[in-house]
């Protein structure tokens, strides 16, 4: 079906096509609807709002190396990049997407984070976007070489309402290992499209978590592909969401060679009139044989007005494998509710203790625990 | 044992395991090829229709002209030349026959050869040859060598004979041809056609509603339980015939009916297409429970020839405490892309949706079910098992949604895929769309393989590999089994055994 329509201001002003929601892909997020603010050039940052940013950030108090990327540049300034190898430039990657198109079209440098050996402390990685109405694309690659081993944690921060499209690509070597955090918090009308590609070699370890919890739009597509056997692989996903928050997770991983394991998990709340969305798929290759593959998704909506969509995919071509899904949507349990609330509980604090409990199991995996404590006190303070 | 029987039957077969390929010489009477308005005018004077019959085809016509073929799902075949089909086939011999004595007599032996018991002593005796003890009564219990079964046969394009029609019509139980319920029942016909699959509803619905020949009407009245299963055959015979039955079915406040549907059609290398619509409609407190045995020519180990098999299949659960039931049990066709859904519009409705695919050879499936809750405590349950085997591609696609307004609406999906061999594929789907935090849904799927431990269980037992893989999918299918009527349990268990032969060791 080759229609063609004119282009809308918003994506004449970005130069390309956008999705609707006639594309499989895109049928719960209608991006051309969504995008309808024609957004300028990308605007140098402004510095006081990025020190006031990184100053309010979940992970000021973390004293390690940090790397800061305002307005999709590289701010040596504030940056702390003692014993981290930085270069600039980002590999290209192999994937076709409209969010990989649109962030060469916005065009960045980027920048290359290399690991080699153990590394003791994580990384933080702040992407800090300010100005209003301009469209601001970032492109980071971690490379974490052969038996090393990473953490980073990416935190989205910003002010305004902007479009940000970061892309983060990642090559985890043979026997290395990566532990990666993302914390999605940008300004309450902004826009997040990102994309995570991320590469692992044989006997390697990817550990990923998300927290979506900022943004009036927010997707976040996601690729992960096994290309050496051995590797296990978790990604993990929770969305805070209210109001009328909208996200979206396209995760797809492929299982293109045997012996690998994947799990992933996400939770996701909704209130108000929020809308969550979780696409996942699991391919796994004729030849990917003795795969063990594991997808859950669970929503939880807080009231009658909040959505959720789901679309979980298994798409098999070997014989010799374990794999599954599962998904499940409802309200809080009232007999849960009941319980704590005859234990002299008051209903709102019962609702946010159970709220907590249903999104621990998705933080768990989070393995640093001053990681892991950092993000259940951002959950309890949105859930007062 | 039905394990015993399946490994029999498997070895019984020699060369072509599809046993109803054979093709039965009849002299037919044709439309011209192609399809045009002409056509439609012609299929619509061959059945002595009314005008605004006529009209509907010609609205449903000019629609389909308008519309593209879909390409969502995960099927491939050569592009369909639909100017290249008989859209009108009948067995010439008869016009409208009274009595089986009437009929063609190539024609019962057709139907004798498909072993379906047309004759009512055959019915009451069921499978079994008179005078013979069956192993099939052991198996079922002696219920089934009393039950009766109206049959309604489809050939080609023209249902040939309906059986029990008086029984039925003493309890007020309409079941007949949907050109005769055209002509005597126009005013239900009128009400309901349509009502559920509109004509432009998707691509082949629309075809079906320009061209369709004949199938099936129920109308069974308020507060009557239907006293037999009521069934229908389609054979698909002629060459270069596309089938297209349109069936219909009400049950009115309280009613209740059980409905069977087979189809089988000869081995052919080119392939045939079969784009049916099928309406169910359910009353307040009405239940329907729609059973399918889907056996159309599967196309040889190459995937050449086989039946096309775009169906369109929905319920509407219109009135409170209505109940509808799918089970289908698909093993042939070269492609099937079907899902019967429910509408679940009354509050307190229920949905059901039992299914068991199983893809060998070249065979393509995509299928599954959609379930639209929209009234207040309503619930709905699948269970999808397929197996797929040999080279198939074997798809889930169903979409569960609840609406704002479906206040507790309750979904249960259970989705288990089997892999058998290396170089096919098992694929799910699932939609999941809720719009009220009230709504409950539980969705969960697996794929697996049998495992080596189930093998060297049954193998230690002294089972042969091929009784041990029939034994093991049996048990795997087992769930949606009991959901069929009991005449066709064990056919279907059997069915089993004939698709999987082949596909190991």
């Amino acid at each position: 079906m080759n229609v063609m329509t004119t282009m809308t201001p918003a994506e004449q002003a970005l130069g390309l096509t956008l999705p609707n929601r006639r594309e499989e892909e895109w049928k719960w997020t209608d991006l051309r609807r969504f995008v309808e603010r024609p957004y300028g050039a990308v605007v140098p940052a402004d510095r006081k709002a990025v020190e006031r940013l990184l100053a309010q950030s979940p992970f000021a108090g973390l004293k390690g190396p940090r790397l800061v990327i305002a307005n999709g540049v590289v701010d040596e300034k504030l940056s702390r990049l003692a014993g981290v190898k930085l270069a600039k430039g980002a590999a290209a990657v192999a994937h076709e997407d409209v969010l990989l198109s649109l962030n060469n079209k916005l065009g960045v440098a980027g920048a290359t984070l290399t690991f080699e050996g153990a590394v003791d402390q994580p990384v933080v990685i702040v992407f800090v976007t300010t100005g209003e109405n301009s469209a601001v694309a970032s492109r980071l690659h971690l490379d974490v070489a052969e038996g090393a081993s990473a953490s980073v944690i990416e935190v989205h921060l910003g002010e305004g309402a902007y479009l940000h499209n970061p892309v983060v690509s990642a090559s985890i070597g043979k026997g290395a290992r990566l532990d990666r955090v993302k914390v999605e918090q940008e300004a309450s009308s902004a826009q997040h499209l990102s994309h995570l590609i991320a590469t692992l070699g044989a006997n390697a370890i990817l550990n990923d978590f998300t927290l979506t919890a900022g943004a009036a739009l927010s997707r976040q597509n996601v690729n992960v592909d096994f290309t050496g056997k051995g590797s296990n692989l978790r990604v993990n996903g929770s969305y805070l969401l209210t109001d009328s928050q909208h996200a979206d997770t396209r995760l797809i991983v492929d299982h293109k060679v045997p012996h690998c394991t994947s799990r992933e998990l996400f939770k996701c709340v909704m209130a108000e009139k929020a809308r969550g969305v979780f696409q996942g798929k699991v391919i796994v290759r004729p030849d990917a044989q003795k795969t063990d593959g594991k997808q859950s998704s669970h929503a939880l909506l807080l009231s009658e007005t909040a959505e959720f969509d789901a679309k979980p995919e298994l798409e098999i071509y070997a014989d010799d494998v374990i794999c599954g899904h599962g998904t499940t949507c409802g309200d809080l349990d009232h007999d849960h509710l009941f319980y704590l609330r005859s234990r002299g509980i008051p209903e709102a604090e019962a609702r946010s203790l159970l709220v907590q409990a249903f999104l621990a199991e998705a933080i768990e995996a989070v393995e640093n625990e001053q990681v892991r404590e950092v993000l259940t006190e951002m959950i309890v303070e949105r859930l007062v | 044992m039905a394990d015993e029987d399946t490994i029999e039957l498997v070895r019984e077969i020699d060369v072509d395991k599809y046993k109803y390929g054979f093709e039965t010489d009849i002299e037919s009477d044709f439309a011209p090829k192609g399809l045009n308005e002409d056509t439609v005018r012609f299929i619509s004077a061959k059945k002595g229709e009314p005008s605004w019959m006529l009209e509907w085809r010609l609205e449903a016509y000019r629609r389909w002209l308008n519309m593209e073929e879909p390409k969502w799902a995960k099927v491939h075949y050569p592009p369909i030349d639909f100017q290249a089909i008989y859209y009108y086939a009948a067995p010439k011999s008869q016009a409208a026959p009274k009595s089986l004595d009437e009929i063609d007599p190539k024609l019962l032996e057709t139907y004798a050869k498909l072993g379906i018991p047309l004759k009512e002593q055959e019915i009451l005796a069921g499978v079994r040859k008179q005078g013979e003890p069956s192993r099939l009564d052991d198996a079922i219990g002696s219920e089934y060598a009393s039950g009766k079964v109206a049959v309604d046969a489809v050939f080609d394009s023209v249902s040939v004979v309906t059986t029990f029609k008086d029984e039925l019509a003493k309890h007020g139980v309409i079941f007949c041809s949907m050109s005769e319920a055209v002509r005597e029942h126009p005013e239900l016909v009128k009400q309901y056609l349509g009502s559920v699959v509109p004509q432009g509803d998707n691509y082949y619905a629309a075809l079906n509603s320009a061209v369709f020949s004949d199938g099936s009407f129920v109308y069974v009245p308020p507060g009557v339980r239907c006293p037999m299963e009521l069934s229908t055959y389609f054979r698909m015979n002629a060459k270069n015939t596309g089938q297209f039955e349109r069936t219909l079915i009400i049950a009115d406040k309280g009613a209740y009916v059980s409905y069977l549907e087979g189809c089988t059609a000869p081995t052919r290398d080119e392939s045939q297409l079969h784009a049916a619509v099928v309406e169910l409609i359910s009353h307040e407190n009405a239940e329907i429970k729609y059973s399918t045995v889907q056996n159309w020519y599967p196309g040889d180990k190459e995937g050449k020839g086989g039946v096309y098999n775009f169906v369109t299949k929905r319920g509407d659960c219109r009135g409170h405490h209505s109940k509808i039931s799918w089970t289908q049990v698909e093993t042939g066709s070269a492609i099937t892309w079907k899902y019967p859904s429910v509408l679940l519009r009354g509050d307190h409705s229920r949905g059901e949706f039992y299914s068991i695919a199983i893809s060998n050879g070249r065979q393509q499936v995509d299928s599954g079910t959609k379930m639209i809750h929209l009234g207040k405590n309503t619930s709905s349950r699948i269970v999808s098992k397929g197996i797929a085997a040999g080279r198939s591609d074997n798809t889930y696609r169903g979409l569960v949604s609840a609406h704002r307004k479906a206040l507790n609406a309750r979904n249960f999906t259970q989705c288990d895929s089997l892999l058998i061999g290396d170089k096919c594929g098992a694929h799910t789907v699932p939609y999941i769309e809720s719009k009220t935090s009230t709504a409950q849904f539980e969705h969960e799927a697996t794929t697996s393989k049998i495992s080596d431990d189930q093998m060297f269980y049954c193998r230690s037992r002294g089972l042969s590999q091929e009784e041990a893989v029939a034994l093991i999918v049996n048990g795997f299918v087992r769930d949606v089994l009991q959901q069929l009527p009991m005449e066709f349990m064990a056919e279907t268990q059997k069915l089993i055994g004939i698709s999987l032969e082949g596909s190991v060791g």
